[in-house]
């Protein structure tokens, strides 16, 4: 069967890049990652925080940590404080 | 009303066709060769002795001795499957096939042509044919109209109205869910057996704890999104074969026949001039089953070469004996010939190629399957904000 090719178009849209990806962590005392995904940290390189949007319905208040695994891995974590959830993300 | 028709293990059903004895005996659909052992689709011979569907062989077999192989056969699945599509739309159905046994369809634009859902549900019922054993399932959204046709008998017509969604999901078990079969353990590992269970719980929870296709599951368990189905455009045959008297293995024989296959689909006028993207070269074999492999070119043609060239190597992958050589063309290209320039600018011709090799990767993939990066707020300090993946059809 010869099919149309612009069919299979219609529906698609735009997604973001680097969105978020909900993270398995377990905090220390002061809120730092200990586990991260059930892998271990070593060293916590850098912590800042991101508060934004706040005059929207959507605002953005996130803790971020860039860890460093037991395997060796970087690692950018982030509790969002809105939700309190943590994700990952290549900040 | 979106209406899902579900056909259940109809590739089963589309290789019993002609060895219709075997239906009434406990069978089961072969594993894939090369792949991991386990059974396909089974008759409710197959059930009522124990054999499940995604059963080991050998345990399936240690439970029922009798049981019978059915080779798989995909060039009749395909054929089968699109004779069904092919009956709704002569019905006025525009459909919009998920995979083969499910396809989702509108009844607005044909309600009134019937007089009403229900007698446009027994149209498209009848349209398929009571052999299949085909039911459907009518909602206002996609998931809970597969969910109705999932729990409706043959033949049956489940409808469920947008107040009682909630309600009619809530029961059914999270096997509906498409979700990886260790997910399903997981899930049932934290005590969830329905799809009410999971509904009841935080989204932000879920996902926390089973990642993204948790989190769609979870929107799903909740009825999903509401979105709209687009039916496909009808397509038409183009396709040519060659049936043998005999059994052929001889390659050279094979070769000759796939020449002769390629010129009369090249002097098929239906194809108004523009040349071959995609064609699947398929095979009825000796032992009933059969083969089908397809293949994309590089450049869209019409050269008897290129094209022999790029099928002639797929002979050599035929793993039995052939009754039947079978050239189908699937996707022509949207140009008629192609304007060359005498001397090209500096950088077009990289440019050139990599038009062509997205196009290629598009007539392979699927349109959308090629995407830009486009940066929407690069000074912006959160990170998803910065930048957007668009696809690119250009």
């Amino acid at each position: 069967m010869v099919s149309h090719s612009r069919g299979a178009s219609l529906g698609r849209s735009a997604g973001r890049l680097n969105a978020p990806r909900p993270a398995l962590v377990e905090s220390g005392p002061g809120g730092a990652p200990r586990v991260v995904n059930r892998e271990l940290v070593t060293l916590v390189r850098e912590e800042w925080r991101v508060v934004d949007r706040w005059w929207t319905e959507d605002p953005v208040d996130r803790r971020y940590f860039e860890v460093v695994l037991e395997g060796g891995r970087n690692v950018c974590v982030y509790r969002d404080r809105e939700v309190g959830c943590w994700f990952t993300q290549n900040a | 009303m979106v209406a899902c028709l579900l056909i259940p293990g109809f590739e089963l059903r589309a290789a019993l066709r002609v060895r219709p004895r075997l239906a009434l005996v406990p069978a089961a659909l072969a594993p894939q060769p090369g792949e991991e052992p386990l059974l396909g689709p089974v008759t409710a011979g197959a059930e009522e002795a124990g054999v499940k569907p995604g059963m080991r062989l050998g345990e399936a077999l240690a439970t029922c001795p009798s049981l019978a192989l059915v080779d798989r056969d995909p060039a009749s699945v395909e054929r089968e499957w699109e004779g069904v599509l092919c009956r709704l739309e002569d019905a006025g159905f525009a459909v919009d096939p998920a995979e083969q046994g499910v396809v989702y369809f509108e009844t607005r634009g044909v309600e009134r042509l019937y007089g009403g859902v229900g007698p446009a549900l027994e149209r498209a019922l009848a349209a398929v044919g009571s052999g299949w054993d085909p039911r459907v399932g009518a909602a206002g959204r996609r998931f809970t109209a597969l969910a109705a046709a999932s729990v409706a008998r043959p033949g049956q017509i489940v409808l469920v109205q947008d107040q009682e969604e909630r309600d009619f999901l809530e029961p059914l078990p999270l096997s509906l869910l498409p979700l990886p079969p260790d997910r399903y353990a997981e899930l049932e590992g934290l005590g969830l057996r329905r799809l009410g269970e999971l509904a009841q719980l935080p989204g932000h929870v879920v996902a926390e704890r089973l990642g993204v296709e948790g989190r769609k599951a979870w929107r799903l368990a909740q009825a999903g999104r509401k979105a709209r189905v687009r039916g496909r455009k009808p397509a038409f045959e183009l396709a040519e074969a060659i049936a043998f008297p005999d059994a052929v293995a001889n390659e050279l024989t094979l070769r000759r026949a796939l020449g002769s296959l390629l010129e009369r689909l090249l002097a098929r006028p239906e194809r108004a001039g523009r040349p071959y993207r995609k064609l699947a070269l398929a095979a009825r074999l000796v032992d009933g089953g059969s083969w089908r492999r397809t293949v994309t070119l590089r450049d869209a043609t019409t050269e008897l070469h290129r094209l022999r060239a790029a099928l002639g190597p797929k002979l050599s992958e035929l793993p039995a004996p052939v009754l039947e050589l079978r050239l189908e063309a699937v996707e022509l290209a949207e140009h008629t010939g192609q304007q060359l320039a005498l001397v090209e600018p500096a950088g077009e011709e990289a440019a050139g190629r990599l038009r062509e090799g997205l196009r290629q990767v598009r007539a392979s993939t699927g349109t959308g399957s090629v995407c830009a990066v486009v940066e929407v707020a690069p000074w912006s300090r959160i990170p998803e904000a910065r930048a957007l993946v668009v696809p690119r059809d250009d």
